[in-house]
């Protein structure tokens, strides 16, 4: 049985065409564009339709790539590395608990410099009940990937295939990020870019990858005299990464028209002085909001790792931004600020600028204009960074009485 | 009656919502995606988030504007100005009315008259059309699929569309004779829908959304809940989890059982996958057969099959329609 929405994939496409499909598939399709040679996933809950998609793609003989099932995450991408060290374009996808079983192997992709991509569905993991629903799991671990992460249905398609770009050009790994259900499963409309542009945006490049001409050890056990050198020199390679992400979006832009960047701004010059930051599909209903509330602005970050400070800084500096309001969608049970919010912090900590930590949607609840308005209101009595700096919002404290709001 | 132009202008400013109901197979989600396909402007459609199973109810969004920032927003669907239904058995089953603003549609798959579906949604303000869907499905597709047809009715109460957009619509989505078939079914559905029209128009400049409806005021707190998210079974039981959910309704058969033939060997109380073959303990101090957990029993026939001595069997359900195929779901 072939997946219905993958027919448009199953042949060249010649010129730009418009489309409505769900994230899943159109990241199936965006990845089948970029000619991969290795698709290796884990099948089951919690998987995705682009690997459904894909594997219906290969059946079909549309892309001649080794289509590998595997027993569980953590093979997944143990031998998605391995593929890709040894010199074929690979990709691999998960959500949820799925990442979490990957940490064991996240870091030697990026130790190994080895040009993968990878697709997160970000979903929500079982503490204290199950939840198969939207929250920002991706954000709890850093191992030094790049990360990308997208508002609808276009970006998580382009994403795609820009991930491949900024793989190859900066040799490290790149995962792409889209909200589970509210991208992964809506239908949108989205405008496919032909074949022969992707072709030319992701070119074959020469590499160092494990060949039986130039024999080596990868991945040796080091004495403390190597160790330290070697994550020093991931460091200093790790520099340089934004400005590829950045050229990667500049040639994206220039083949297809569709212009991305690090971070994206609406509206910066308003009258409170005030902005919200967030990333990923909350974007695009504090945009739509704004279309009724013109005084407030709104810093989109589009490319989360490695984090864009200088970027920031420079943004919150040129317009004068006195009060930033920060929504996101993972807790911080240990620490002062949930790990997205920290890393504005640490970027925001030489301008002073103040903010607060709004903590929404975990799980999959809804964010709406409830919650902007809500956060606009308590921002404005805001005037030092005294206190807890981050606040539940939307949660039921008890049957009638929703925690820190006067109803 | 809405007319075409009114709702061109309203579309410059303001989102117009729309709701499916339907059950796992029926092709709601697929009506919803055409909806978006055929709109002029930009779209947005969502499935109700989460598992989907075949003959379980489904709900599908559809959000759609001329102007590209409203429909950005991801947001659910909150106050839909039309609520499409595609199974008449879903009226008692979910409040389908929900959210509709005064002056609404509502559109019903059904050969009921109005009076008995307002009594069933127990709404006077909204506008109601009603399409005997399942007939024209079974004459021209030859096959109980009423999606499609369904928007037949929608665009003649609603004009989002034209039926040239509509007609493109499907036949990107479906081959040949299938899309020529279905155009067919749409031309039928548009002139046999019934329309009800109360006379009042939706105010679409206003949102219904209830505030902090997403919240679900009412259920417990995090104050209320014991440690480790735990729900014990022995207190009052927190109304969510699968116990709640009616499986019952979703097969197409109904389950019997037979006491009088009935030895009580207990086959089917290990077989059953959802515990819904009852026991009772006798006098004699051992369990017997007492009976099917309706509500929860979908229907899946394997204590049929494993009984030795014919105690249970089956009859046709009046209710949910045949399930043609699976659709898009979450996993």
């Amino acid at each position: 049985m072939s997946v219905e929405p993958m027919k448009l994939f199953f042949k060249e496409i010649k010129e730009p065409v418009e489309t409505a499909m769900i994230g899943n598939y159109a990241v199936a399709g965006g990845v089948t564009q970029t000619d991969p040679d290795v698709i290796c996933a884990f099948p089951i809950t919690p998987q995705t339709q682009s690997v459904e998609g894909l594997s219906d793609v290969v059946h079909q003989g549309r892309l001649k790539a080794a289509f590998v099932n595997v027993e569980s995450e953590l093979a997944a991408i143990s031998y998605s590395t391995a593929a890709c060290a040894a010199g074929a374009r690979t990709f691999t996808a998960t959500a949820s608990q799925g990442y979490l079983l990957m940490s064991e192997a996240l870091p030697m992709a990026v130790g190994w410099r080895v040009p993968l991509t990878m697709m997160i569905s970000a979903r929500a993991f079982n503490a204290p009940n199950l939840s198969i629903w939207n929250s920002w799991e991706f954000v709890i671990t850093d191992y030094g990937w790049n990360c990308i992460v997208s508002e609808n249905v276009q970006e998580t398609y382009d994403a795609a295939i820009l991930s491949v770009m900024m793989s190859d050009n900066s040799l490290f790994p790149t995962m792409f990020v889209h909200d589970g259900f509210i991208i992964s499963h809506s239908v949108q409309k989205l405008w496919l870019i032909p074949d022969e542009i992707v072709r030319k945006l992701t070119p074959r490049k020469p590499r160092h990858t494990i060949t039986t001409e130039h024999p080596g050890v990868w991945g040796g056990i080091v004495t403390p005299g190597f160790f330290m050198e070697g994550r020093m020199g991931l460091d200093m390679a790790k520099k340089s990464v934004l400005d590829v992400m950045k050229n990667s979006f500049d040639e994206f832009g220039k083949e297809t028209g569709r212009h991305y960047n690090l971070i994206e701004t609406y509206n910066l010059d308003n009258s409170s002085k005030t902005a919200f930051i967030t990333m990923g599909s909350m974007c695009g209903n504090i945009i739509s909001w704004m279309t009724k509330n013109k005084d407030i602005g709104l810093i989109k970050i589009r490319a989360y790792r490695p984090f864009p400070y200088e970027e920031l800084q420079k943004i919150v500096q040129e317009h004068n931004i006195e009060k930033l309001i920060i929504f996101e969608k993972s807790d911080a049970l240990n620490n002062l600020l949930p790990p997205f919010s920290t890393s504005i912090a640490t970027a925001l900590y030489p301008l002073k600028t103040l903010f607060r930590c709004f903590i929404v949607g975990l799980g999959g609840r809804d964010v709406t204009r409830d919650e902007f308005s809500v956060a606009k209101k308590k921002m404005e009595s805001v005037n030092d960074m005294k206190g807890q700096l981050y606040t539940y919002l939307g949660v039921r404290e008890t049957k009638d009485k929703i925690h820190g709001v006067n109803m | 009656m809405l007319t075409s132009e009114h709702i061109k202008e309203i579309l410059n400013d303001y989102t117009i919502n729309l709701r499916f109901h339907a059950r796992g197979g029926q092709g709601g989600v697929t009506a919803s995606n055409l909806c978006v396909e055929a709109f002029y402007g930009y779209g947005v459609c969502q499935p109700k988030f989460g598992a989907e199973r075949m003959g379980s109810p489904t709900e599908s969004y559809v959000r759609l504007s001329a102007n590209a920032d409203l429909v950005r927003s991801n947001e659910q669907v909150y106050g839909p100005h039309f609520v499409s239904v595609l199974d008449p058995s879903l009226l008692t089953e979910v409040d389908v009315s929900a959210g509709i603003p005064k002056g609404g549609w509502l559109i019903v798959n059904t050969v009921m008259n109005q009076l008995t579906i307002q009594d069933a949604v127990k709404r006077k303000d909204i506008n109601i059309a009603t399409i005997d869907a399942t007939r024209i499905a079974l004459d021209v597709l030859g096959r109980n699929i009423t999606n499609t047809i369904i928007l037949g009715a929608l665009f003649r109460v609603s004009h989002l569309f034209t039926l040239e957009e509509l007609s493109d619509a499907i036949m990107k989505r479906f081959k040949g004779e299938v899309a020529g078939k279905n155009i067919q079914a749409i031309k039928q559905a548009i002139e046999e829908t019934c329309i009800y029209d109360m006379g009042i128009e939706p105010d679409f400049t206003v949102d219904s959304k209830i505030p902090w409806q997403q919240v679900s005021l009412g259920l417990p707190g995090y104050k209320d809940l014991d440690k480790a998210g735990v729900w014990y079974c022995d207190e009052d039981i927190i109304p969510v989890g699968s116990d709640q959910v009616n499986t019952g309704s979703w097969g197409e058969w109904e389950i019997i059982w037979d006491e009088e033939t009935c030895t009580s060997c207990a086959q089917c109380w290990f077989i059953c996958p959802d515990f819904t073959t009852l026991r009772k303990l006798g006098d004699d101090g051992k369990y017997h057969m007492s009976g099917i957990d309706v509500f929860h029993c979908k229907a899946c026939q394997n204590c049929l099959n494993i009984c030795p001595v014919q105690a249970i069997s089956k009859r046709a359900k009046q209710g949910p329609a045949a399930c043609a195929s699976p659709e898009e779901g979450g996993n």
